[in-house]
């Protein structure tokens, strides 16, 4: 009896205090130290995004090992970037509880994150509460920078100029290889990025004057799309536009290529297409595919190739374009810390509004410069099409557009060939 | 018209699997009596372990089977003995006890994330096998020859698994013991080890499940949880126990899976099938081929 | 000084203590974090009304968190409503459902009655993630509904700092305890005990169990749907995955059954205990070791299962009762280890 008192006892005592050590306030803030600029990043580690979160972590690592090797922050006395990382298992509601957790409790200077658009959203709103800057790499929703809020920076371009960009290149093709493009059909992932690109490419069809033969959203997690692919293939159109997590992607790309769906060209959004294990489980079966990125490994600028094959050596996997984003984020942040030469939110803040960011090893992006508007918006993010082809060194991505970004030699392969 | 032949064979191939995919949780949830919602994780294990042993010897993925059922039985059989035991002899009384529920559960969170921790996130797929991408084509039609193999599988599967049940010694010991378990173990059945041995036959036959499903599809550590909740459908649907019910059940979810899109978006498929559920709960519960057990 | 006494005295100390907490605690932090645990504990009462005092296994209650957020979120958001008023329409839609639920399901044995849940749970979901828009209501799909952070003022339910959120949510809990306390001790709480034990017995006593269970039922939607909107008017942003998941609905379950579904303390133990475990071990491993910490209650889970089925508001009871009586002497007062405690 006596024992089983004692052990309870224990217990209690000993939870209680965990939980109120928990719960007693801090004594003082501690702010970080002249040494160190503490840096909150907030990305899908669990969940169905975990592949691309540990990506967007080795990304900022890279980074960061290279900003603080050559000597931190040098007009905060050589600062060292300290990195804490929350995973937000693509649950907006974790967003929000790590961001208040690393602003309050961690006292960051400065929040990365989301990956989801859904978890950025929401976070965006806490940052801008307590008016800690909020670096967004990688998500697209475009409302993220429609808030009216000062403290928002996004890298990324938004995803009406994804959609807008992927309409282009479609008129671009048509014309440069003389091929008649009408019939288009969507067939989408059922989340909040699927619906919102789904959403502006059907404006984009109307004022292109294409028809649209089929409109399908489906559930990411399906175990079986042949019903959907049989869809497509009835509806015979001439390009089928797709925006894909990388399970379902490969499903998709497989499942087409079983059924023998004959189309002229099929136009990825990036996202499921571009994650490594993409490749590595369509194969054969993904050649000829046109993906809309923010960079690939062959874009033209210096460093881009070495930093991949750091990247590469480090983690074995190529670089993605949203890896890219979460590197080049590191660099701006560097930067605006620089020229703002202390740790006091509003300054870093400020620093950030006027970055014109047009070299260094960070901007091996397509792109020339990073500038933010009011907004925060980057005002150059670019986009690029690859095309996946294999050139006799196995399957890889090539920029195939904008024409001046195209790689030399290479002759994009439009419409497919019957294969 | 050739469109519905078509979609309602890959309705019924695709179906077929999964229920085979069900028929371990039908035999589990008629003979236990408890909802076993690591089910999915089971089969995600018999996935995992099926890809490893293709991967690494080059075997056809059918002979994965050798390696994958007894494995798969052996960690059932241990799971049960192990986790779930306890529970039944610490709650003698109890017909259904729902703790066992939740501890199943905690059974699918360690699994799954033990898998997520040890073998990362990525998707696996395997590439070369000689059975991916095949199609058989009919005039028009296209089948897929690893869906083919799934439906004979399952077929064989579920007359094995019926014709143990019903001519083996151990089989009537395990359907004695879930019409009435007093009754049995009066009749000298040794109430425990029936439940081991059931549990590791339908682990087992997760793990032929699994194997059917490496050809054509991915493998991630949440794979299986896709098909745990369509599991319990089936089951539903098909009846508690009975094993034809559960190939059945699954056939109709393929067959609407497959033929409703065509009509609606696949989205709303889903609702659909949660929809059929309910109706059949609520009208015929005991499911379309099951007996009226007195729960 | 008797045992009901000291009771009420130690109860009387852990009122003001949590009650006079904000004036002490300053971290917004960890306001955020307490409010999301009495978040918790008023879900997992809730829910014991049907899990706990009606015997059941109810595994789709987040269906009626979501009912309650999107029914207050819609109507403020479009109709300037507010969302107070929103608060009762969505818990009278809740009740409406809920009992529509009950209905047929009630009729159903242990696992059949948790399956059919889980299905008008993930149903409901579905159905509301497909749904972009119904009639003249926007409802946006798995995109969801943001809610601005304007309108600061009590009437919009909208406040600047945490401490409103955190006194709101702890009256919610202790209205809910209190009523779960009355109810134990009315004539519906011992239908509801006959029923959930010996049905065909009660019955032949005239006990009309089926309309008992569904007035639990009723209630208990009620006061769920209720917690939607203070969750929506909390985080300010809803969505199908969020408020309406099945996992929500498995957490919710398992903290009651953990901490002792049936009584009036078990769920709220079960929440004391197993948050801070899953939001700690998330802090401090989700970087390094991403879902360790679900393996770490996974296995809390088993094991509570294993050796302490009827959850741990039994022996932690006792030793309370022993800690008393070593301090104040025994009192004479038998242990007491029924369901009402």
């Amino acid at each position: 009896m006596n024992a089983d008192f004692r052990f309870w006892g224990k217990m209690i005592a000993i939870f209680a205090i965990i939980t109120f050590l928990a719960v007693v306030p801090q004594s003082s803030s501690v702010w970080a130290t002249d040494n160190v600029v503490k840096v909150g990043n907030i990305i899908p580690l669990s969940g169905p995004s975990a592949s691309v979160g540990e990506q967007g972590k080795n990304a900022r690592e890279m980074a960061v090992e290279e900003i603080n090797a050559a000597g931190g922050i040098k007009s905060l006395g050589g600062a060292k970037l300290e990195m804490v990382y929350a995973d937000s298992e693509s649950k907006p509601e974790k967003g929000v509880a790590e961001a208040e957790r690393f602003i309050n409790t961690e006292k960051v200077n400065v929040l990365t994150g989301c990956w989801n658009s859904a978890v950025s959203y929401p976070t965006s709103a806490v940052a801008e509460r307590y008016g800690i800057p909020f670096i967004v790499p990688v998500s697209v929703a475009d409302k993220i920078t429609e808030q009216g809020f000062k403290n928002v920076f996004r890298i990324a371009a938004k995803d009406s100029w994804w959609t807008r960009d992927q309409f282009a290149f479609l008129k671009d093709m048509g014309k440069e290889f003389n091929t008649k493009v009408e019939k288009l059909a969507f067939v989408y992932e059922n989340g909040d990025w699927g619906k919102g690109f789904a959403g502006q490419w059907k404006v984009l069809a109307e004022k292109g004057g294409y028809q649209v033969v089929l409109d399908e959203p489906y559930p990411s997690t399906s175990t079986d799309l042949s019903p959907v692919v049989q869809k497509i293939k009835r509806a015979r159109p001439d390009v089928l536009m797709l925006v894909s997590n990388a399970a379902d992607a490969i499903l998709l790309t497989n499942t087409l290529a079983e059924y023998k769906v004959k189309l002229k060209a099929i136009i990825a959004s990036g996202g499921g297409h571009a994650d490594p294990s993409f490749l590595k489980a369509a194969g054969k079966n993904g050649q000829y595919i046109f993906d809309i990125v923010e960079w690939e490994t062959d874009v033209n600028k210096p460093g881009a190739k070495e930093a991949n094959a750091k990247y590469n050596a480090k983690y074995g996997s190529n670089l993605t374009g949203e890896a890219v984003d979460a590197y080049l984020a590191m660099y701006v942040l560097k930067d605006a810390l620089e020229r703002a030469g202390s740790l006091d939110p509003a300054k870093i803040r400020q620093a950030l509004a006027t970055t014109n960011l047009t070299g260094g090893p960070g901007m091996i992006v397509g792109y020339d410069a990073v500038e933010f508007d009011k907004t925060g918006q980057n005002k150059h993010a670019a986009l690029v099409m690859v095309q996946i082809n294999d050139l006799g060194k196995g399957l890889e991505r090539i920029t195939v557009w904008p024409k001046s970004a195209r790689r030399a030699g290479y002759t994009p392969i439009f419409p497919m060939p019957k294969k | 018209m050739i469109y519905i032949l078509e979609d309602a064979i890959n309705g019924v191939l695709m179906g077929s699997i999964y229920g085979l995919t069900a028929l371990g949780l039908t035999l589990i949830f008629g003979v236990l009596k408890v909802i076993n919602f690591a089910h999915g994780s089971l089969l995600m294990v018999g996935m995992y372990a099926a890809y490893w042993s293709i991967i690494l010897t080059g075997m056809h993925p059918y002979v994965a089977l050798i390696i994958v059922a007894p494995l798969m039985y052996l960690f059932g059989y241990y799971l049960q003995d192990i986790v779930i035991k306890p529970i039944f002899k610490a709650q003698k009384d109890v017909r259904e006890p729902i703790t066992v529920i939740i501890v199943t559960t905690g059974v699918w969170y360690i699994l799954d994330n033990l898998t997520l921790l040890i073998f990362g996130p990525a998707y696996r797929n395997i590439q070369d096998n000689p059975l991916k991408g095949k199609m058989l084509e009919i005039g028009e039609m296209f089948i897929s020859v690893p869906k083919l193999w799934g439906f004979v599988t399952a077929v064989i599967t579920a007359a094995a698994v019926y014709w143990f049940l019903q001519k083996t010694r151990m089989g009537r010991a395990i359907r004695a013991t879930s019409l009435d378990r007093e009754a049995a173990s009066l009749m000298g059945i040794n109430q425990f080890k029936v439940y081991n041995v059931a549990f590791g036959i339908g682990t087992a036959t997760a793990g032929i499940a699994a194997v059917t499903l490496v050809p054509f599809n991915n493998i991630f550590p949440s794979v299986g949880v896709l098909f745990d909740i369509k599991g319990f459908i089936i089951v539903v649907l098909g009846g508690l126990g009975s094993i034809g019910g559960a190939i059945l059940g699954g056939i109709i979810i393929g067959l609407i899976e497959s033929i409703a899109p065509q009509f609606m978006t696949a989205t709303w498929t889903e609702a659909i099938v949660y929809g059929l559920f309910l109706v059949v709960l609520f009208v015929k519960p005991s499911g379309l081929f099951g007996v009226k057990y007195d729960w | 000084m008797t045992r009901q006494n000291i009771n009420r005295f130690a109860l009387i100390i852990v009122g003001v203590v949590v009650f006079g907490l904000p004036l002490v605690l300053r971290s917004p932090t960890y306001l955020h974090i307490l409010i999301l645990l009495y978040f918790y504990a008023y879900l997992t009462s809730s829910w014991n009304l049907v899990g706990g005092f009606a015997g059941v296994l109810p595994l789709g209650h987040s269906a009626f968190i979501g009912i309650g957020a999107y029914a207050s979120t819609i109507l403020s958001l479009q109709y300037g409503i507010s969302p107070w008023i929103g608060m009762i329409v969505g818990g009278i839609l809740a009740t409406i459902v809920g009992i529509l639920i009950g209905f047929p399901t009630f009729k159903m044995r242990g696992a059949y009655f948790a399956l059919a849940t889980i299905a008008f749970g993930e149903g409901i979901r579905v159905m509301v993630e497909n749904i972009d828009n119904l009639g003249p209501l926007k409802i946006n799909g798995p995109r969801g509904l943001q809610i601005p952070p304007t309108n600061i003022g009590f009437g919009n339910y909208m406040f600047a700092g945490k401490e409103p959120y955190y006194y709101i949510i702890l009256v919610m809990l202790v209205g809910v305890l209190a009523l779960t306390y009355f109810i134990s001790r009315s004539k519906l709480g011992y239908y509801l005990n006959a029923g959930g034990e010996e049905p065909e017995a009660a019955m032949s006593l005239g006990v009309n169990v089926a309309q008992a269970k569904l007035i639990a039922m009723a209630i208990s939607s009620f006061l769920t749907a209720l917690a939607g909107t203070f969750y929506a008017q909390f985080t300010l942003y809803i969505h199908p995955k969020s408020v309406m998941s099945l996992d929500l609905s498995f957490e919710i379950a398992f903290i009651a059954l953990i901490g002792g579904r049936g009584s009036i303390a078990g769920p709220v133990l079960g929440a004391l205990l197993l948050r801070p475990v899953s939001d700690f071990s998330r802090i401090y491993f989700g970087a390094t070791l991403p879902g360790l910490h679900l393996i770490i209650f996974g296995t809390v889970l088993i094991l509570v299962m294993i050796f302490q089925p009827r959850g741990l508001q039994e022996p932690l009871t006792r030793a309370y009762n022993r800690l008393l009586d070593k301090i104040f002497g025994g009192t004479g007062q038998k242990e007491i280890t029924h369901e009402y405690s």
